[in-house]
């Protein structure tokens, strides 16, 4: 079955490619080239520039860290194959659950290193324009999007299960950037469709997450107005995100369970 | 330990096709071996008969259509199984972002050794196969041999029992060749059981006990290798003048110069004799004198040639 020192070993591997990579050190710089532009703009109030600054510097960080895990997580298997790999790996005492479960923490442990970098140049930006960090929403919210990109990472995965890596980057891509207006587009199109496709829009309405609700950036730029989520708000997104990842996990493991090397 | 009396390695009319429907070909096509515990076997074919498709299902990457394998009596992937297995892969890339250490860290770590035990096996292992003073540096800059020499340390790591080589020597030099082949005579001395493939026939007659020769997909001969290295009736004597003359009574055996030597070739018993004798009459120095054997790679074309015709 399942071995955790093994899964651990993977995961350190996967970190230290990701680490040695200039792939994560580029993206970063980039998304703080960004981020540096936005604050050296000075025709806000500093109030205003803080707020300015942290929604852009969340935004930008949030979407920097989805397209590292989704291109991460996409090409594991498929570099694995590609440099071939994974025949003196999969030939340890290890099952093909191990072998996964283990890329999928690696690459979760390289977005947490990424978004740990990010979170020191967004703190380090916030406190240079003297702004404060609401930090409890702001905490909520870093939880939150790593809830999110767990999902994006067994998604990616699954894809390059059944496709080759740049489908399986298009498609996770697209699936990130339209989840965040396919529930308005669904709310539109209900009233006016018929039963048949309101039941097919409920079903794309559940059946795909909504990654919108890991998103507290706006909460937390304007953190006077906003409390931190409850604990049962934060269970049930845990909940409902965990839930998706565990199913995509599970095909992704499916597939790769009977899938010639 | 192993146990003696079932095979370590077991195939069992195997069949192995690529593709699906009518595009379907059938790389490996009823094999069935068995490699016994101790034994070191060479598999050797031409490319594309189906060498590697067969150790690949051997360790479970790939899956048969039919038939059956066991390693150690348990089917091909098993996780137990595996624990007793090196294994090495036809082509050898190792992760270019990693140091040779910390790759064989994480292979051995695998096979669950403990942190103690990688700190104490890994040094002398990369010494044992001449990367000694490379374990700190990133696998990008290594070189194809150099990569191929990482595999055998990956592939003895954890001390296994039994060692499935896929193109043993591809990408070594000859320097490479000899170390590798100095470890495997090691390892057979202590009992491990070897199957390998390899082009190289030379080295396959110098380690195997016995030979399982593939063509298309099929077995066509499995032998020990003494069995396939015959005697021709073809005997070689070298030999060195007396301060440049020859004498005439070895004249007249037609001998050929090779550098500082003269070759004798003789296709009886009887005149081989004579030969030997005039050269001891005329006080030439004989510097070696044998009966010549059919090699490997005779047999191997020979028996390729047979079947393509």
């Amino acid at each position: 079955m399942i071995s955790l020192r093994g899964v651990f070993l993977i995961a350190k591997s996967v970190l230290i490619e990701a680490v040695r990579r200039r792939e994560i050190y580029v993206i970063v710089l980039a998304a703080s080239l960004l981020i540096g532009m936005v604050m050296s703009i000075d025709f806000f109030d500093i109030k205003g520039l803080t707020k300015f600054y942290r929604e852009t510097a969340l935004k930008v960080m949030g979407m920097a860290t989805a397209a590292t895990v989704i291109v991460l997580a996409a090409r594991q298997l498929p570099r694995e194959f590609e440099r071939r790999t994974i025949y003196p790996l999969m030939a340890r005492p290890i099952s093909r659950l191990t072998f996964i479960a283990g890329k999928l923490l690696g690459v979760m442990f390289s977005a947490v290193f990424c978004f740990a970098l990010f979170m020191l140049i967004f703190v380090f930006g916030t406190w240079r324009l003297g702004g404060e960090i609401p930090w409890g929403l702001f905490l909520q919210h870093i939880y939150l999007q790593l809830l999110m990109l767990l999902i994006l990472a067994t998604l990616s995965f699954w894809l390059s299960m059944l496709m080759n890596f740049d489908a399986a980057l298009t498609v996770g891509a697209l699936f990130y950037f339209s989840a965040a207006f396919a529930s308005t587009v669904i709310l539109y199109l209900y009233d006016s469709s018929g039963t048949l496709f309101r039941w097919f829009l409920l079903a794309v309405n559940y059946g795909i997450p909504q990654l919108t609700l890991f998103d507290l950036s706006g909460k937390a730029v304007h953190a006077q107005a906003w409390e931190p989520l409850s604990f049962s708000v934060m269970a049930q997104l845990t909940a409902y995100g965990l839930s998706f990842a565990v199913i995509y996990f599970a095909f992704a493991t499916i597939c790769f369970r009977r899938r010639p090397l | 330990m192993t146990d003696t009396t079932q095979p370590v390695i077991e195939a069992c009319e195997l069949v192995v096709e690529y593709g699906k429907g009518a595009q379907a070909r059938r790389a490996v096509d009823g094999v069935s071996f068995a490699v016994q515990a101790g034994e070191c076997v060479g598999f050797i074919g031409a490319n594309g008969a189906g060498k590697s498709t067969t150790l690949k299902t051997l360790m479970g990457f790939i899956f048969a259509q039919s038939g059956g394998a066991r390693i150690f009596g348990l089917p091909p992937g098993a996780v137990e199984s595996r624990r007793r297995i090196g294994y090495l892969p036809e082509v050898a890339l190792y992760y270019p972002f990693m140091k040779a250490r910390e790759l064989l860290e994480l292979y051995g770590g695998l096979h669950g050794m403990t942190r103690a035990q990688l700190r104490e096996k890994i040094p002398p292992m990369l010494e044992r196969v001449g990367l000694g003073e490379r374990g700190e540096e990133l696998l990008k800059s290594y070189s194809k041999g150099m990569q191929q020499r990482l595999g055998i340390a990956q592939a003895l790591i954890a001390d296994p029992e039994a060692l499935i080589f896929d193109e043993l020597s591809s990408g070594l030099d000859p320097i490479g060749r000899h170390d590798l082949r100095r470890v495997l005579l090691e390892l057979k001395s202590k009992g491990r059981t070897i199957f390998f493939s390899s082009h190289e026939l030379t080295e396959v007659e110098a380690l195997c006990d016995r030979v399982i020769m593939i063509h298309q997909g099929r077995i066509v001969t499995q032998k020990p290798v003494a069995e396939l290295l015959k005697p021709l009736n073809l005997f070689e004597i070298r030999f060195a003048d007396i301060n440049g003359e020859l004498p005439t009574e070895v004249k007249e055996f037609n001998p050929a110069r090779q550098g500082s030597e003269w070759t004798l070739r003789l296709d009886d018993l009887e005149r081989y004799t004579r030969a030997l004798d005039a050269l001891r009459r005329s006080g030439c120095e004989v510097r070696g004198a044998r009966s010549l054997t059919q090699s490997l790679e005779d047999y191997f074309i020979s028996l390729v040639e047979e079947a393509r015709s």
